[in-house]
């Protein structure tokens, strides 16, 4: 409608002004039409029809980050976005090899008739998260999953370490995102493996250097500082994204803050004989009574993870994973997190590859899991005024990853189902109609 | 599944060749020697060749069970004399440890192994079957426990330290296994019997020269690790190369670890470094064969100068050697070094003369054919050629019309070919219409020419793309290209553009191809800004990129692949060029980049509470 009426208006200035003749001013209002009806929308498709999944979301990131307005069609093609058909974006498309459709106002009005008809709906994407992970500065981007399909997707990020972490500087970002850093200080216990490795010595070292910057004496006490810090900050309304080890470990870090769980390697005395008894839940993010694993002969942490896959005798084989349905309409916020052109996916080991359901909060929403089994793959949360996102596991494409595996490129792997969930935990704070981030 | 039962069945041939010569042996011993009124019990093979044939009847079925219980049954029986043949119970238990396997029912193993060891408390076979299914079992308590009996009762034995390092080193345990040989090095004070197993270890630990150096020691009185070698140090760092060059050519001088290095060399595509690792080996029978087989492995790479030094070494030590003068010379052909060639085919030598000229004829026509002296090659032929037989005067008839291409003489190459096969040879004929600016039986007999050279390829294309049937101009520039004169193929091609029509473009790269890369881009700007629509024109702008990254202007290769992927969206060469952007903009890991050493959180082999 407002494209007829913005029509109607150069066509009685030009006919009173030009007076043209009849014919060519039909041929004029036939032009004129003609440019009103071209595309003005470019969607992208997140259904098979799309080239690259995962630089579609790098596209929609730099569209609301240039200030254009975008929305996510979710459950509507694979959970496609919306942009305005712009040159810049076309441009960014086309460089990213990422598929695009161009629509009329009437494709849109008809793509919209269709969802509010069904399980699906259209959530409008305000402004780009500001991005921080946590990682030392001076690791190569190829080292944990996130980092891999921000750079890969050409989404800015800064890298946030333990230092910033004690300063405050969260406060600075609207997400964050772990991977698998063990913040009970223990290295997930892989002393007695790699304790003579260069990278293991330097990375301790390095430390415990920070700890005594901050007053800490050994490294489970400066990570449990950390670890607290990160729950303060979803808190105060961040939102965090949490992948492989530093999920399990975040939690139990958070619930051990006033008792040694650590093992004598890294902090010199054994874990309090009745650890388990002193450990308080009630501040934690995901789990609730887990049992910790004081052996340090043992490679786990606790028995939140279902898999095990460090311990020989107790690693369960991998299968697949389904993610859960939901109410587009009523729960968007688990829906934008499962959005994927694929349900079923194949799982992937990390340190902690998936979450026991034993040991879960009630109120937590479970977003995937392996049918039959006992354990989750996939939760969130709110917490305080913030939330959070846990994905079980290292790398999606990636399955067997093991300490010195090749880098996966994501190259050969831009229809990644996997790596969509974690891009999806990217854009979900852009929808957020109000952020709460104090 | 079928794999197992192959190798299985064949394992059971090895045994039931071995238990035949056992068999007949025991039948070959004199009956007085068994029934020699000696009060001792002894071994009696008919008490278990029903046994064991039916044990190995059955698994060779996949009877598992069956075999099992027969195998079983060989044992109690052999372990019920007083003196047990080592070598049936060898047999028994490790196909008792095939089937139980295969039933994955490995904890059976268990009891029937520690059984055979009471009465034979250091009988290797047990004590290593013992140990493997304990491992395998992921008992490692139970495993540790049984490598410390297998040492009590085997003081001053390198092989339970030799089995265990093994078995840890398989299961990824590297520092277990560094324990164990550090406590073999101390206890038996020679390591050299455990230098492979020290080797594999510190390869697995990532100290490459430490590798080095236990490998160069195993090499000594184990020739069999040097493929191992070769897997293991292959992985070096770039970095960590000149310490593991260092160790291999350190005093004295050794076939073996020069031979190592050679193949590492060749490994880190350095085959200049790896000739030098050989070349300076004393000269004997092993030195010869080695330079022999290098020479080879460089044929097949093409690794052509190379080639031609290690032939060249062989002759200069073997005058007689027609072999390896001619493939010297060959190999110095193809590398481009006609000058060398000809040195070579003329270098004295002790072969009988008309051999000679049967080997060395075509090589010395095609030599001086590259370096333009065709009358000196025509004179050649007409004095020596007579004595040829007609197959090797037909095979030298190529290089000769070759070289008077390349002299640019079309009359007197023509002449060449009269009478040969050549005039047959669709390649040939289709090269000298071409030449001679015939487009129409260029294109008809080309396209037939059984060679894929490269510049057959590139030649088909253009004439595909020019409708013309006849051009002088493109056939002197094809001639140009022929006397390997790229200035001025170049220019002609540049002057031809302008009146072929819609092939210009292809025109034009092809011009561009001939150039120096610096010179390149004037010509793919040109493609670029008057043929937007062309194929050629992405190719370009793909070409002109990588020739920026080469000479390290990333910005200016970036604009470039950006401009082809906006502006070539489908063209074939968008996902190649879009590759070559990820990498530019650090968006995926670099070629053969290191893997995540320096995380604290990756998977990892299994840690058990040993050491």
């Amino acid at each position: 409608m407002m494209s007829m009426i913005h029509s109607r208006s150069p066509w009685r200035r030009w006919s009173s002004v030009c007076r043209l003749p009849r014919h060519a001013l039909v041929a004029l209002l036939v032009a004129v039409s003609a440019q009103s009806a071209a595309a003005q929308h470019l969607l992208l498709p997140m259904d098979d029809a799309q080239r690259n999944h995962l630089k579609a979301y790098g596209v929609t990131y730099s569209a609301i980050k240039g200030g254009q307005k975008a929305e996510w069609f979710l459950n509507y093609r694979g959970g496609a976005f919306l942009l305005p058909d712009v040159p810049d974006l076309r441009k960014r498309a086309a460089l990213d090899g990422v598929s695009v459709e161009a629509m009329t106002d009437a494709d849109v009005a008809a793509a919209r008739a269709e969802i509010a008809g069904g399980n699906m709906d259209a959530v409008v994407l305000e402004r780009a998260p500001r991005i921080a992970i946590y990682r030392p500065v001076d690791q190569p981007p190829w080292d944990d999953a996130v980092t891999l399909a921000l750079t890969y997707a050409g989404i800015d990020f800064t890298s946030v370490w333990d230092d910033d972490v004690m300063k405050g500087d969260l406060s600075k970002y609207d997400w964050v995102h772990l991977h698998h850093e063990d913040f009970t200080g223990q290295y997930n216990k892989l002393y007695l493996a790699y304790r003579d490795a260069p990278w293991f010595v330097s990375q301790r070292e390095r430390d415990l250097a920070t700890g005594r910057r901050f007053g800490k004496n050994d490294i489970p006490g400066l990570k449990k500082a950390v670890a607290d810090n990160i729950r303060g900050f979803v808190d105060r309304g961040g939102f965090l994204f949490a992948m492989c080890g530093a999920t399990e470990s975040l939690d139990l870090a958070i619930a051990s803050l006033m008792v040694d769980i650590a093992g004598p390697f890294s902090d010199g005395t054994p874990p309090a004989a009745d650890a388990d008894a002193k450990l308080d839940w009630t501040r934690t993010l995901a789990f609730v009574g887990a049992h910790i694993e004081p052996s340090p002969y043992v490679n786990a942490l606790s028995d939140i993870d279902g898999h095990q896959v460090n311990v020989p005798s107790r690693r369960q084989p991998l299968g697949t994973f389904t993610l859960f349905g939901f109410s587009a309409k009523l729960d968007p916020v688990a829906t934008m997190l499962v959005q994927d052109h694929r349900t079923v996916i194949t799982d992937f080991y990390g340190v902690t590859t998936s979450f026991n359901r034993a040991v879960v909060k009630p109120g937590v929403t479970v977003l995937a899991q392996e049918e039959g089994a006992p354990w989750t793959k996939y939760l969130h949360g709110d917490y305080g005024k913030g939330s959070w996102t846990f994905l079980g596991g290292h790398d999606p494409e990636d399955p067997q990853h093991a300490i010195g595996s090749p880098p996966t490129d994501l190259s050969l792997h831009p229809n990644s189902p996997g790596y969509r969930l974690i891009l999806n935990n990217v854009l979900f704070p852009a929808a957020k109609k109000k952020p709460r981030k104090t | 599944m079928s794999a197992r039962r192959n190798e299985s069945a064949r394992r059971r041939d090895i045994v039931l060749g071995a238990w035949v010569v056992l068999v007949l042996t025991v039948c070959a011993t004199p009956l007085s020697a068994q029934s020699g009124g000696t009060a001792t019990t002894t071994f009696s093979a008919a008490d278990t060749t029903d046994a064991l044939s039916r044990a190995m009847d059955a698994e060779d079925k996949g009877e598992f069970q069956r075999a099992g219980a027969a195998y079983r049954e060989v044992l109690q029986k052999a372990l019920s004399v007083t003196q047990p043949d080592g070598d049936r119970i060898a047999l028994a238990i490790l196909g008792f440890e095939r089937v139980m396997s295969e039933q994955g029912q490995p904890d059976s193993i268990v009891p029937l192994a520690e059984r055979v060891l009471q009465f034979r408390p250091t009988d290797p076979t047990a004590r290593t079957v013992l140990l493997r299914t304990l491992t395998a079992m992921a008992r490692d308590d139970d495993a540790r426990a049984a490598f410390l009996g297998w040492r009590r009762a085997s003081p001053g034995d390198a092989a339970p330290y030799r089995e265990y390092a093994r078995l840890l080193l398989q299961r990824g345990r590297s520092l277990a296994a560094d324990s164990v040989l550090g406590d073999a090095a101390r206890l038996l004070g020679r390591n050299a019997a455990l230098s492979g197993e020290t080797a594999q270890l510190n390869v697995s630990l990532g100290r490459w020269e430490a590798g080095a150096r236990s490998y160069r020691e195993a090499l000594t009185d184990q020739p069999w690790l040097e493929t191992a070698g070769v897997y293991g140090l292959q992985r070096t760092p770039v970095a960590a190369r000149d310490s593991v060059r260092a160790v291999l050519v350190a005093d004295p001088v050794s076939l073996r670890p020069r031979r190592l290095l050679a193949s590492l060399e060749s490994a880190w595509g350095e085959p200049r470094r790896a000739w030098a690792a050989l070349s300076v080996l004393p000269l004997d029978d092993s030195t010869l064969a080695a330079w022999r087989a290098f020479g080879e492995r460089a044929e097949q790479a093409s690794s052509w100068l190379v080639a031609r030094d290690a032939w060249s070494a062989i002759f200069a030590r073997n005058a007689g050697s027609l072999e390896a003068q001619r493939r010297a010379a060959d190999a110095a052909l193809r590398a481009g070094d006609a000058g060398g060639a000809l040195t070579l085919v003329r270098a004295p030598s002790t072969a009988e003369e008309r051999a000679r000229t049967q080997a060395l004829l075509g090589l010395e026509i095609a030599a001086l054919g590259e370096l333009g002296r065709m009358a000196d090659a025509q004179s050649l032929l007409d004095r020596e050629g007579k004595a040829l037989d007609v197959r090797t005067r037909a095979a030298i008839a190529r290089p000769l019309v070759m070289g008077w291409l390349r002299a640019g003489d079309l009359a007197r190459a023509r002449t060449a070919m009269a009478g040969t096969d050549l005039e047959e040879d669709d390649e040939m004929v289709g090269w000298i219409a071409l030449y001679d600016g015939d487009l129409a039986t260029a294109r008809k007999r080309l396209v037939r020419a059984a060679s894929q050279r490269t510049e057959l390829i590139d030649a088909l294309g253009l004439l595909a793309r020019i409708r013309l049937d006849r051009s002088p101009a493109l056939g002197a520039a094809f001639l140009a290209i022929a006397r390997r004169d790229s200035a001025n193929a170049t220019t002609m091609l540049v002057m031809l553009a302008d009146s072929v029509g819609q092939a210009a473009p292809a025109v034009l790269a092809h011009a561009a191809r001939l150039m120096p890369p610096k010179d390149a881009p004037q010509l793919w700007d040109r493609i670029v800004r008057e043929y937007p629509k062309s194929p050629e024109a992405p190719e370009s702008l793909l070409a002109w990129a990588r020739v920026l990254r080469d000479t390290g202007d990333r910005a200016g290769a970036i604009t470039r692949l950006e401009q082809m992927l906006v502006e070539y969206t489908n063209s074939a060469l968008a996902p190649q060029g879009r590759r070559e952007l990820e990498r530019l903009k650090g968006q995926v890991p670099p070629a053969g980049s290191a893997g995540s050493a320096g995380s604290a959180g990756g998977v990892l082999a299994p840690v058990s509470r040993f050491p």
